[in-house]
């Protein structure tokens, strides 16, 4: 589903991102870890062209996305979702316009269908009463509960996640994984970066190790975490479990 | 000569009294219409400049947005207003009115799209992500999700413009437009007393600039309200 091939990055004189070679498979659920700066989150904005890769190629579904021309990219971008770390809800829309703009605008649905689409995410999120509010009226996880359902408002083929809970209180981290367990479970196909080991250990199909750039070491969850190769990694492991 | 008796000859006699109501007519009108012409000068230009900040594209657009924010800062009104009647539109037979309405929309314009431009530099950059990861293009983006939220941030800065440029146009008399403040200064040339037209004129514009501030300072606590919804 997505072939990233000698994906190089560099910010001025900062090469970011060293290489990396890549195959996401469809309903794969990949769990991204490392410490802050490797570029973890480098790599997810690449794959949906946020930042524009230095070197290299990325393949989704079979077309080149770094030679795409804007139309293109547009297209591409309807079926990548996108969470981030501070949600960037839209502040000045209700809930319900923040989950319909998209659909609507692009011409996907008509309002009356999208609000009826935006209903049942609201019920799918386990935030069926909110329709109505603003964001700022909301907790931090029921935000990022919401920020998934936009993303899902546009039926996408795979939902990347960028720390998504890393801006929360602690006690709010446990709706938001549940709600991205729930997704896994009904077989969407998940690129996440987190620090959140339990859910990479219970959800992941498999999980990398990003430092200095490069994909260190990847594995299933079970030896990723048990047998660990990589002294880097193993460091790692050692501060955060 | 008494205070009834100066108030008399300075607006009763000859209905003199008609040249402050038609001059803060013009003033009313010269003013409406350029903020008109400012808001949308303004705004194009705040958004020529952003584009080409976030983008690298429109770079003539944006030289020549430049080059016209520099001059109209860098000069004062009055001469601009001169300027366009006597040299721009010198040969062409035209209303003082139709011009001063022009010079300070121009002039307007400049300081709208710096407010502007500011307003949407605060707008955190994670919004702009959002409609872009959902497919939305550049200007969808723009149009629904970044001016909405820049111009409600702008909106009481906005309004400070508006008064300003009512005070601006008092040098309208520079091409003898008769706004409210020449109406006055004929008055006060008619019946040589300036203490009476001169104050009145001062006391008008006192009494619009606070009664449009203290709309300005409502609208801002309503914003902040909606802000915390
Ligand atoms: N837009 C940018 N401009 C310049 N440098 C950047 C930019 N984005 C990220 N970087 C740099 O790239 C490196 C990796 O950042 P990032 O991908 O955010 O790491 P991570 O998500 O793993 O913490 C950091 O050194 C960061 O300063
Ligand atoms: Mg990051």
């Amino acid at each position: 589903m997505i072939d990233v091939k000698g994906l190089k990055k560099t910010f001025g004189e900062n090469e970011v991102l060293k290489g990396i070679d890549e195959h996401i498979n469809k309903g794969e659920k990949v769990v991204v870890i490392g410490p802050s700066g490797s570029g973890k989150s480098t790599f997810l904005r690449c794959l949906n062209l946020m930042e524009i890769p230095t070197e290299g190629t990325i393949l989704f579904e079979g077309s080149d996305i770094t030679r795409a021309d804007d139309r293109e990219l547009n297209l591409m971008r309807r079926k990548m979702g996108m969470v981030f770390q501070h949600f960037n809800l839209f502040p000045h829309l209700t809930i319900k316009k923040n989950i319909t703009l998209a659909p609507v605008k692009l011409g996907l649905m008509t309002q009356d269908e999208a609000d009826k689409k935006a209903l049942d995410l609201l019920e799918r999120v386990g935030l069926p009463d909110k329709a109505d509010s603003y964001p700022a009226m909301l907790s931090g996880g029921q935000k990022q509960r919401i920020a998934i359902a936009r993303s899902l408002a546009m039926n996408p083929d795979v939902m990347l996640f960028d720390e998504p809970t890393s801006a929360l209180d602690p006690e709010m981290v446990g709706e938001v994984l549940e709600l991205m367990k729930q997704l896994a479970e009904d077989g969407m196909t998940m690129v996440v970066v987190t620090h959140e080991m339990g859910f990479a250990r219970e959800v992941a199909s498999r999980v990398m190790f990003m430092a200095d750039g490069v994909i260190m070491e990847q594995n299933t969850p079970k030896e990723f975490f048990e047998n660990p190769q990589n002294p880097r990694l193993r460091e790692f492991l050692s501060k955060v479990l | 000569m008494g205070f009834v008796e100066s108030f008399k000859q300075n607006f009763i006699e000859e209905d003199r009294w008609h040249y402050l109501v038609n001059g803060l007519g013009t003033t009313l009108l010269i003013t409406l219409f350029a903020v008109l012409i400012g808001m949308v000068l303004g705004f194009i230009i705040a958004i020529i400049r952003f584009t080409h900040d976030k983008t690298g594209k429109m770079v003539i657009p944006n030289i020549i947005c430049k080059v016209y924010l520099t001059v109209i800062r860098g000069t004062p009104v009055v001469v601009q207003l001169l300027i366009i009647y006597f040299v721009i539109f010198a040969s062409v037979p035209i209303s003082k009115i139709f011009v001063a309405i022009i010079a300070f929309g121009i002039n307007s314009g400049a300081y709208v799209a710096e407010i502007v431009r500011s307003g949407i530099a605060s707008i955190d950059d994670g919004q702009f992500e959002a409609g872009r990861s959902l497919g939305l293009n550049y200007r969808q983006t723009m149009t629904s999700i970044i001016l909405p939220q820049a111009f409600k941030n702008v909106l009481p800065a906005l309004a400070n413009e508006c008064i300003v440029l009512l005070k601006e146009t008092s040098v309208s008399g520079y091409i003898a437009v008769q706004d409210l403040t020449k109406g006055g200064d004929i008055i006060r040339s008619q019946t040589y007393s300036a203490f009476m037209p001169l104050i009145s004129v001062a006391i008008i514009y006192l009494v619009m600039v606070v009664v449009l501030t203290h709309f300005v300072t409502k609208l801002e606590r309503r914003l902040r309200q909606s802000d915390r919804r």
